[in-house]
């Protein structure tokens, strides 16, 4: 890991009043990588998503993009640097249709580049429909299309399996892989269901309230004796805290 | 009964409802639309009564001197837009709505204060560049001709887009690359400049220009034009203007019913159709 990473998080923290949500974070992305950012509930990843994208303003530390800080910036002008998100708690143009929801994210009028982009995610029949009223997985899937019309070079997931059935969530996890690959792709992703997320990244970094407490391959994580105590209540191996599988849709 | 005369208020009531419509279009509440209304009146009532060349006299008299007029307003509502919409516009929320009602209430006590605006009884006697009322409808049609016409380029471009997805969701549209405060004050300043246009227009056709014009119940009745055409598409303002600017003079004959009617109008209008008359689903079905 010579070269410089694309997005470097340096001692990130954010207070909430009396509740330190983030302490002295820090850790690197490297181009064309799957990262997985995982721990319990309230551990901090959304928070740190906020940070990243601009939609929160970190109480100490830097977001270096490319070794250039870009904390501090307003939410479109870091998404125009090559950042794009989703959110844990489906944040969609309801009232617009699918196709305008993924032309917003393009930025311009182009039915084609549009459509094809809802075909990617298996929507295009849908194109005309509003998004308010898609079936939840079409919503979630919608919301990646939208994230990746802007042809970013960071997509940041926040739970985009969650509340899909197990067939949908390795399927989900397949396109990523492919898209990650196609469209060199680099890729944060934040997910509760822990085999998914053995199996489908590259390295894994885990929070717990707010630390940093393991950062590595999977298997190393997997064994790392802080984060079988801390985030799979000594279940050992992996899968022990799949159950925590997204039932939250906290509201940010 | 639909005498030009009333024909006139009606086009300045869909005008109005326009100039509430756009800023509502991005998700913005002004209820400011009757203030720069009022100001719009005042620069031309000003103008064509202080200045000589302006009001009467040849060769600049009258349409030159209109559009100078228009002009003017413009500008002088679009520096008030931004200098409430800069600070405010920032902030995500329902503050450009106190804003207004608080940029209202200044405008009028200012007018109402001030002896060079007239003071209470106003300005009188403002000269009438059209003989009769056909003149005015003209005038006013082609500018909610363009009005319309621009609202409805603005739909189906990049910018019309943006603004729905900030009215829908803010945040998301920042994090999906939209300047989301640059969109809003776009649509507010557009919104000021309609009213103030539409002010000047309707200050000569009045005749006479006092600050009443902004008072709070005007801006619940240009509000009401939105609330019952629908917010949607830009015809449904435009339709919620000429009703309920037509309906209380139609009503005349029923006496003082008319105004029980009235109120059950605007009261039902949102019961039976929440998202107003005109909604898009509406005009697919009616325009295939
Ligand atoms: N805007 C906010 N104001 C106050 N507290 C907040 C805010 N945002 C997050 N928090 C708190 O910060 C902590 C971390 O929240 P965050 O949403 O980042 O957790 P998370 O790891 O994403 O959890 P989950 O897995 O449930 O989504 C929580 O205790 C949360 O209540
Ligand atoms: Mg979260």
């Amino acid at each position: 890991m010579t070269m410089p990473p694309l997005l470097e998080l340096r001692a990130i923290s954010r207070r909430f009043g009396g509740l330190q949500a983030l302490e002295d974070v820090s850790f690197g992305l490297q181009e064309g990588e799957i990262f997985g950012l995982i721990g319990p509930n309230g551990a901090g990843k959304t928070t740190l998503f906020n940070i990243i994208t601009g939609v929160t303003r970190p109480s100490g530390g830097q977001v270096l993009w490319k070794q250039t800080g870009i904390e501090g910036l307003p939410p479109h002008r870091i998404h125009r640097l090559g950042l794009a998100r989703t959110f844990q708690n489906l944040r969609l143009f309801e009232s617009l249709s699918c196709l305008d929801n993924v032309q917003v994210g393009l930025g311009r009028s182009d039915r084609r580049r549009a459509l094809e982009l809802l075909a990617l995610f298996g929507l295009q029949a849908r194109a005309a429909e509003a998004a308010g009223g898609l079936a939840y997985g079409d919503r979630r899937r919608l919301e990646m299309a939208r994230a990746l019309a802007s042809a970013p070079q960071l997509l940041l997931l926040d739970e985009p399996a969650a509340g899909l059935n197990p067939g949908e969530k390795q399927e989900l996890s397949a396109l990523i892989r492919r898209l990650a690959a196609e469209l060199h792709l680099t890729v944060l992703i934040i997910e509760h269901h822990v085999p998914l997320m053995m199996q489908l990244c590259d390295r894994l970094a885990v929070l717990n309230f707010g630390r940093l407490i393991a950062l590595g391959r999977p298997d190393a994580v997997r064994h790392d004796p802080l984060v079988i105590e801390a985030y799979l209540g000594g279940a050992g191996g992996a899968g022990g805290a799949g159950g925590a599988g997204g039932a939250t849709e906290d509201p940010s | 009964m639909l005498d030009g005369s009333l024909l006139v208020q009606m086009l300045i009531g869909a005008l109005l409802g326009l100039s509430v419509y756009l800023p509502l279009a991005a998700g913005q509440l002004s209820l400011a639309t009757p203030g720069f209304m009022t100001v719009g009146g005042y620069v031309a009532a000003l103008l064509s009564t202080r200045v000589a060349a302006l009001g009467g006299a040849e060769p600049l008299y009258p349409l030159p001197s209109l559009l100078l007029e228009l002009l003017l307003a413009a500008v002088v509502a679009l520096a008030l837009a931004l200098l409430v919409g800069l600070p405010v516009l920032r902030l995500r929320g329902i503050y450009l709505a106190i804003a207004t009602i608080a940029l209202n209430e200044i405008l009028r006590v200012v007018l109402l204060n001030n002896s060079w605006t007239g003071g209470a009884v106003g300005i009188f006697a403002i000269p009438q560049p059209f003989g009769d009322p056909l003149g005015y409808l003209a005038a006013l049609a082609v500018l909610l001709l363009l009005a319309g016409a621009t609202c409805q380029a603005i739909a189906r471009h990049p910018l019309g887009r943006a603004m729905a997805a900030v009215r829908d969701d803010e945040l998301a549209a920042s994090c999906t690359g939209i300047d989301s405060f640059r969109i809003k004050l776009l649509a507010f300043a557009a919104s000021a400049v309609l009213a103030a246009l539409t002010g000047v227009l309707a200050a000569h056709f009045f005749n006479t220009w006092n600050a009443r014009q902004g008072s709070f119940d005007a801006s619940i009745t240009t509000l009401a034009f939105v609330v019952f055409g629908g917010s949607r598409h830009w015809l449904g303002p435009v339709l919620g203007g000429l009703v309920l600017t037509a309906l209380p003079e139609l009503l005349r004959p029923v006496g003082d019913l008319r105004l029980v009617v009235f109120g059950a109008v605007i009261l039902l209008g949102p019961l039976l159709f929440p998202q107003g008359v005109v909604t898009p689903a509406l005009l697919q079905r009616l325009l295939p």
